[in-house]
């Protein structure tokens, strides 16, 4: 019978996500020893697990490419897509914040501010439902430098700890959404091999 | 830009030989099936204005349009969607004609999508429409059409799921929320956003409406799903929904489609003029929906007609693509044809002679024998006929 295949998140949720398979039995040796393996098997489960970046995550999933992904909820505001959003695993626990440099008001005045983020589509979002324009600048690395650079009045990131904020003189002044992440599965897939997903699904619901 | 006009638009492309074959084998097949059951071809314009798409409680989104201005200022739309302007026409042109109208149409549609995701903007749709049948018979044939057109591609393995509208109608209801709560309770159904779902419903004070809601999108599977339905949602309104689709699956069962239908109480489509039953196809090797319907009874009024309707389309190209890999190549001709100088209409006779004998014949354009014979090496042409006084087969 065809594999059922999932896609995880490469780095920050990698190891998590492997301690959870680990819990449900699975043998995950090839994970733990990949190499420079792409596609790998867990044996006697019938799985192919692929490693990828969160957003290509998203894509596989949603073109059907593999039935089930493990992403963070932040690629998945930024990015959308159709699919089901089935299980918060609770694990990667984060949120999206607003920043800015310690002792700043980011509100005052009326000028229209500028914020920098790896985020747009998450920071419009949050700004269009206040009612506010605002310029928004792509940033690829550290968002954090941007206003201390002078780029931006703030930025709009992710935040675990708040320790890289604290380091560089930022501060949160908003909190806007928490965020963890989410098992996810395709639409056609869950219909045409219910009972094999959902065995899966229900394993992982109960571990936990 | 200069290069633009080496490409094809974003979300466009060629079709080419197979795929073309491949498309039109399904096409034909479907409308051949369309015409057997007394439905009639319909061709609405590309283009309409803006405003049949537009309406206040129907429209679609205005980003996901392609516009354009005619020559006095007014708004176009290239065609997002094809029943829209087939309830135009029903209410209009056709307002007259006896009940029920059979439809059938076979066009494309555009639409614009996230760039770079891999999705097409232009879609060839093939569908019907049946208008001014209401009820449970209507609804039984198109369900019964929509899986015999699954079945007339040739398509192995394919589900055809249904829903109805109105169990998240009702419930949705009797929260009294406004419409962006509404909204946002809807997507999280149809993405099947549990744990937010949870979080959302767990705030609301009518805790058993919440708590029926909840169950909506886990409610999808084979025939059990109505007794499971029966005995979690907690709402006698909900009954004749269920006795719905009980009917329509016992009778599909009776047909022998029963293994190819399944049921989900959670579809909430985003096509907001679905009334009642709503389905949807799925294909394997395809991971999107290839198959879409539902009754809309509320639609037509607003051409300016009040009455029922229902009706489905089938994205052409996505069972085309997975119909290719078994598609043959198409074949070379069977005979080149080359004609001496001042024998050119003896050997146009002479093709359509072949031709008449279901042979499929090239004229070669050639001055020379040796370079026609070239061609057909390349070609793969096995034979090249001489033609002068007399007729010369020559094999390659």
């Amino acid at each position: 019978m065809k594999p059922i295949r999932i896609a995880l998140t490469k780095g920050r949720l990698e190891e998590s996500t492997i301690r959870l398979f680990e819990k449900l039995g699975y043998d995950c040796s090839q994970l733990r020893n990949k190499g420079r393996r792409l596609i790998l098997e867990v044996p006697d489960a019938n799985l192919e697990i692929v490693l990828a970046k969160a957003a290509d995550v998203i894509t596989y999933v949603e073109h059907g490419a593999c039935d089930m992904g493990v992403v963070g909820k932040d690629t998945i505001l930024e990015y959308g897509g159709s699919f089901f959003e089935v299980v918060d695993l609770g694990f990667g626990k984060c949120r999206f914040a607003l920043a800015v440099k310690k002792g700043t008001d980011f509100y005052a005045g009326y000028q229209v501010k500028t914020i920098a983020t790896k985020y747009p589509g998450v920071a419009r979002e949050f700004f269009a439902g206040k009612g506010m324009d605002v310029e928004i600048i792509k940033i690829e690395g550290s968002v954090e430098l941007a206003p201390l650079l002078g780029l931006s009045d703030g930025i709009v990131d992710i935040v675990e700890t708040g320790a890289t904020l604290r380091e560089n003189g930022l501060e949160v002044t908003e909190n806007i959404i928490s965020l963890s992440a989410r098992l996810i599965v395709n639409a056609a897939s869950l219909k045409l091999r219910k009972k094999e997903l959902e065995a899966v699904i229900s394993a992982i619901k109960t571990a936990i | 830009m200069q290069k633009n006009k080496l490409i094809a638009p974003e979300g466009t492309r060629d079709i080419l030989f197979e795929d073309c074959a491949a498309r039109r084998r399904v096409e034909e097949k479907i409308k051949a099936l369309f015409v057997s059951r007394g439905f009639t071809e319909v061709i609405t314009p590309g283009i309409e204005f803006y405003d049949v798409f537009s309406s206040e409680t129907h429209g679609l989104p205005q980003e996901t349009m392609y516009k354009l201005v005619d020559s006095k200022g007014r708004l176009l739309a290239l065609k997002p969607d094809l029943t829209m302007p087939i309830a135009r026409l029903a209410a209009t042109r056709l307002r007259d004609q006896v009940r029920p109208l059979r439809l059938f149409y076979d066009q494309n549609i555009y639409t614009i999508t996230p760039a770079l995701t891999g999705r097409s903007h232009e879609i060839p749709q093939i569908g019907v429409e049946i208008i001014g049948a209401g009820g449970r018979r209507a609804d039984l044939e198109v369900l019964v059409l929509a899986l015999e057109t699954l079945q007339s591609c040739g398509l192995d393995d394919f589900r055809l799921e249904i829903g109805h509208i109105g169990f998240f109608n009702t419930l949705i209801r009797k929260l009294n929320l406004d419409e962006e709560q509404s909204e946002e309770i809807r997507t999280l159904i149809q993405t099947k956003n549990y744990p937010a779902l949870n979080d959302m419903l767990d705030r609301m004070e009518d805790k058993k409406t919440a708590a029926s809601l909840k169950q909506l999108p886990a409610l999808f599977g084979g025939e059990e799903v109505l007794d499971e339905a029966a005995a979690a949602l907690d709402c006698p309104e909900l009954a004749p929904y269920l006795d719905a689709l009980r009917g329509l699956y016992q009778a599909l069962s009776g047909l022998g489609l029963g293994e190819r239908v399944s049921l989900d109480l959670g579809i909430v489509n985003r096509t907001g003029y679905y009334t009642g039953i709503v389905f949807k196809g799925y294909i394997q090797g395809l991971g999107a929906t290839a198959l879409q319907g539902g009754r809309y009874d509320t639609l037509l009024a607003d051409y300016g007609q009040d009455e029922p309707a229902v009706g489905f389309s089938l994205n052409v190209d996505a069972v085309a693509k997975v119909l290719l890999p078994a598609q043959p190549k198409t074949p070379a001709p069977d005979v080149l044809v080359f004609a001496e100088e001042g024998y050119e209409v003896k050997a146009l006779l002479e093709i359509r002679k072949l031709a008449s004998h279901g042979f499929c014949a090239e004229f070669s354009p050639f001055e020379t024998f040796e370079q026609s014979r070239l061609y057909a090496v390349k070609r793969g042409i096995p034979v090249v006929y001489v033609v002068n006084e007399d007729l010369m087969e020559v094999r390659v």
